[in-house]
């Protein structure tokens, strides 16, 4: 029987399933015989609240490095040791005489209904937690450690109605080869963490614990978003096919892939990632990048509540830098308006939102606002390498009063003793036509410079991609296009200053050569891309690459330098992985 | 016993994550802390208590220590509520 759901992490899975039965805050009351064995039910409670308190504590350090589990787990162990709850649930054993189970039952009930009705949508997510940490008090106490995945031998995939936030926390890809929920969506924090840990999952699924016993087989597509009980023979032989597959294109690519990224001739090429969540990092390093050459951190703000806390940045970008030192990390500040979403600041319809109030333009008449980002990357420049990036700087005053109130920031952080690297590299994005003409007006200002080729493409080419009837005409590998990063390499490196790039077409296999060719100092790619650039760097030669730079110059239309390139790599570079569409069609 | 009267500075007011913050920062100490907001009176170790307080931003609440290191303890805790926890202010 096949179930539909939302596909929340990639990959095939097929196995037993496990359900997780969530069990019942309530416990049946009894009453205790004597004031004596009434004070051994609070002595049983403390002891049980102890344990569990080891258990999380436990679970927490052994949380790899997801930021969301880790403050998961401490406000469980905020609630476990709250003197209130504790004084709640003493109070019924002793008051009413009766055992611990039901006390912490009763107790965590009534805390768990306060924040139910509570009207901050944060606070009612919260009674999952309460719940949580009740169910593993109760377990502790009966005797029945919850039938715990911690037991389970083989690999499972587990089913829930939703996960325990502790329980997922916790789960480790030995114990668990997928999970099927009931509940969340694309971006509940159990999608995150499965994505953070690899393992498919398929979520949203109504009532997916009614329709599956126990060690029944179970197909998870994490792909589709299909979960199939019970599978035919057919269904099981095709999706162990398609699984062998996926396993073995995956494998394929890491093997091969995993080593430094080096031309032909033996130049060795710095190939780092982009990024714009902190689990990210667990694909970042999968791939094996030189660094993470663009994170950006609009992100960050946009899509969690309290998103602009200093606290809340501080912690992603430290997590980061720890992560990935000796590594270099260039977090991008905030670059929203434009296409990203216009809820960000104050809203104002506008004609031209491309041409209008975004990023730094913004972050500039919110001194206050933007310092805090400034002062949590600061901060967490002193944990690791952490370099800093301006987006969408079109005129020098714009950078230098940048410059300006990130010394004031500086200097604040030195008052106060917190340290910070004071060495941090500081960078601006070139992505409009007026930042490559006038950038030796820049350069004396910045350390280094990354190319954006999203906008510098639409800016340059005065085409909005999104807009169906022009869209053919956005074309990277228009002449305008490449001669401008010929003109940024040569203006730059004079100047000693390091050039990279980290728009889509870096990522782009057949653009990677005439990248090469250029002098670019860093190819900055989303990580999934990374083993296919890394190929093609492999079959290029520093000369040919030169050459083909070169000779695209003086080309008149995209699709010649796209046909020249093709030459060059045909036979050497696997066809199915050129982006056909670029090949075969785009601008002229 | 130390009496410090403060105003909750940031937009939000004392949602989870400043509660979270103020209760790491009270359970540091031996003293005995409440947070009042005008009738309601918590106990500033509670994460319950504290996220069930409901102090919105510009509030005024008072922070109350007994016991050994009153002082210190009742400074703390005004001191990461004056801080704003780091977000955005009013």
């Amino acid at each position: 029987m096949l179930y539909r759901g939302i596909p929340a992490s990639h990959g095939i899975a097929i196995g037993p399933a496990f359900i997780q039965k969530a069990q019942d805050l309530e416990h049946p009351r009894k009453t205790c015989g004597s004031p004596e064995e009434a004070r051994g039910e609070v002595q049983r409670f403390r002891q049980a609240v102890e344990d569990v308190r080891h258990d999380l504590e436990n679970i927490a350090d052994s949380v790899a490095d997801v930021v969301e589990g880790r403050q998961i787990l401490e406000f469980l162990l905020l609630l476990l040791q709250d003197p209130l709850v504790k004084k709640d649930v003493e109070g019924i054993i002793t008051g009413e005489g009766v055992n611990a189970e039901y006390a912490v039952s009763t107790a965590l009930a009534s805390v768990a209904e306060k924040f139910d009705r509570m009207s901050d949508p944060y606070l009612k997510e919260r009674v999952a937690d309460v719940r949580d940490v009740g169910r593993r008090v109760i377990a502790k106490l009966t005797g029945a450690e919850k039938d715990s995945l911690e037991k389970v031998g083989e690999p499972v995939v587990l089913v829930a109605v939703d996960l325990d936030p502790s329980e997922t926390a916790s789960l480790r890809p030995e114990q668990v080869m997928a999970f099927v929920t009931d509940m969340g969506g694309m971006t509940s924090h159990t999608t995150i963490l499965a994505k953070g840990m690899g393992i498919p999952a398929v979520v949203g699924l109504q009532n997916i614990t009614g329709k599956i016993d126990s060690l029944d087989t179970v197909i998870v597509d994490g792909i589709h978003g299909h979960v199939i009980v019970d599978p035919t023979r057919e269904e099981l032989d095709y999706y162990t096919e398609v699984k062998r597959k996926f396993t073995e294109a995956e494998d394929h690519i890491l093997t091969e892939s995993y080593g430094p990224a080096m031309t032909e001739d033996g130049v060795r090429v710095e190939l780092a990632a982009n990024i714009e969540l902190p689990h990210e990092v667990n694909l970042v390093r999968k791939f094996n990048a030189d660094g993470i050459g663009l994170f950006r951190t609009e992100f960050i703000r946009l899509l969690q509540k309290n998103g602009e806390s200093e606290e809340h940045h501080f912690d992603i970008y430290d997590m980061v830098a720890r992560e990935m030192s000796p590594k270099n990390v260039i977090v991008r500040t905030y670059d929203m308006g434009g296409d990203k979403f216009r809820t960000g600041f104050d809203h104002i319809h506008e004609a031209n939102p491309f041409l209008g109030y975004r990023a730094v333009r913004i972050c500039l008449d919110r001194p206050e606002e933007f310092s805090k980002q400034l002062r949590a990357i600061l901060r967490a420049s002193a944990r690791g390498n952490i370099s800093l990036m301006f987006p969408m700087v079109t005129h020098v005053d714009q950078l230098r009063r940048l410059r300006d109130l990130l010394s004031m920031v500086q200097n604040d952080l030195r008052q106060r003793k917190v340290p910070f690297d004071e060495k941090m590299k500081v960078g601006i994005m070139v992505e409009t036509p007026a930042t490559v003409i006038a950038l030796d007006l820049m350069l004396p200002y910045v350390d280094f410079v990354s190319i954006g080729t999203n906008d510098l493409t639409q800016y340059t080419l005065a085409v909005d991609r999104g807009n169906p009837r022009v869209a053919e005409l956005y074309d990277y590998f228009h002449p305008a296009v490449l001669r401008q990063i010929d003109h940024v390499v040569r203006t730059c490196h004079p100047q000693g200053k390091w050039v990279g790039i980290c728009g889509s077409m870096a990522g782009d296999p057949l653009a990677v050569p005439l990248l090469l060719g250029f002098g670019l100092d860093e190819l900055s790619v989303a990580p999934t891309l990374i083993p296919d650039v890394k190929k093609m760097i492999g079959v290029v030669t520093t000369h040919g690459a030169r050459e083909l730079a070169r000779k695209s110059l003086d080309m008149e239309t995209g699709l010649r330098v796209r046909a020249l390139v093709h030459s060059y790599v045909v036979g050497k570079y696997p066809e199915i992985l050129l982006n056909e569409d670029s090949w075969n069609t785009g601008g002229s | 016993m130390t009496e410090i009267t403060v105003t909750v500075p940031n937009k939000l007011g004392i949602h989870a994550r400043p509660a979270a913050l103020i209760v790491r920062a009270a359970v540091e100490y031996e003293s005995d802390i409440w947070i009042s907001n005008g009738e309601e009176k918590v106990n500033a170790k509670s994460i319950m208590g504290v996220m069930t307080l409901a102090a919105s931003g510009g509030t005024q609440v008072v922070v109350t220590a007994e016991g050994e290191d009153h002082a210190e303890a009742a400074e703390a805790v005004a001191e990461v509520i004056r801080s704003g926890f780091g977000e955005e202010m009013l």
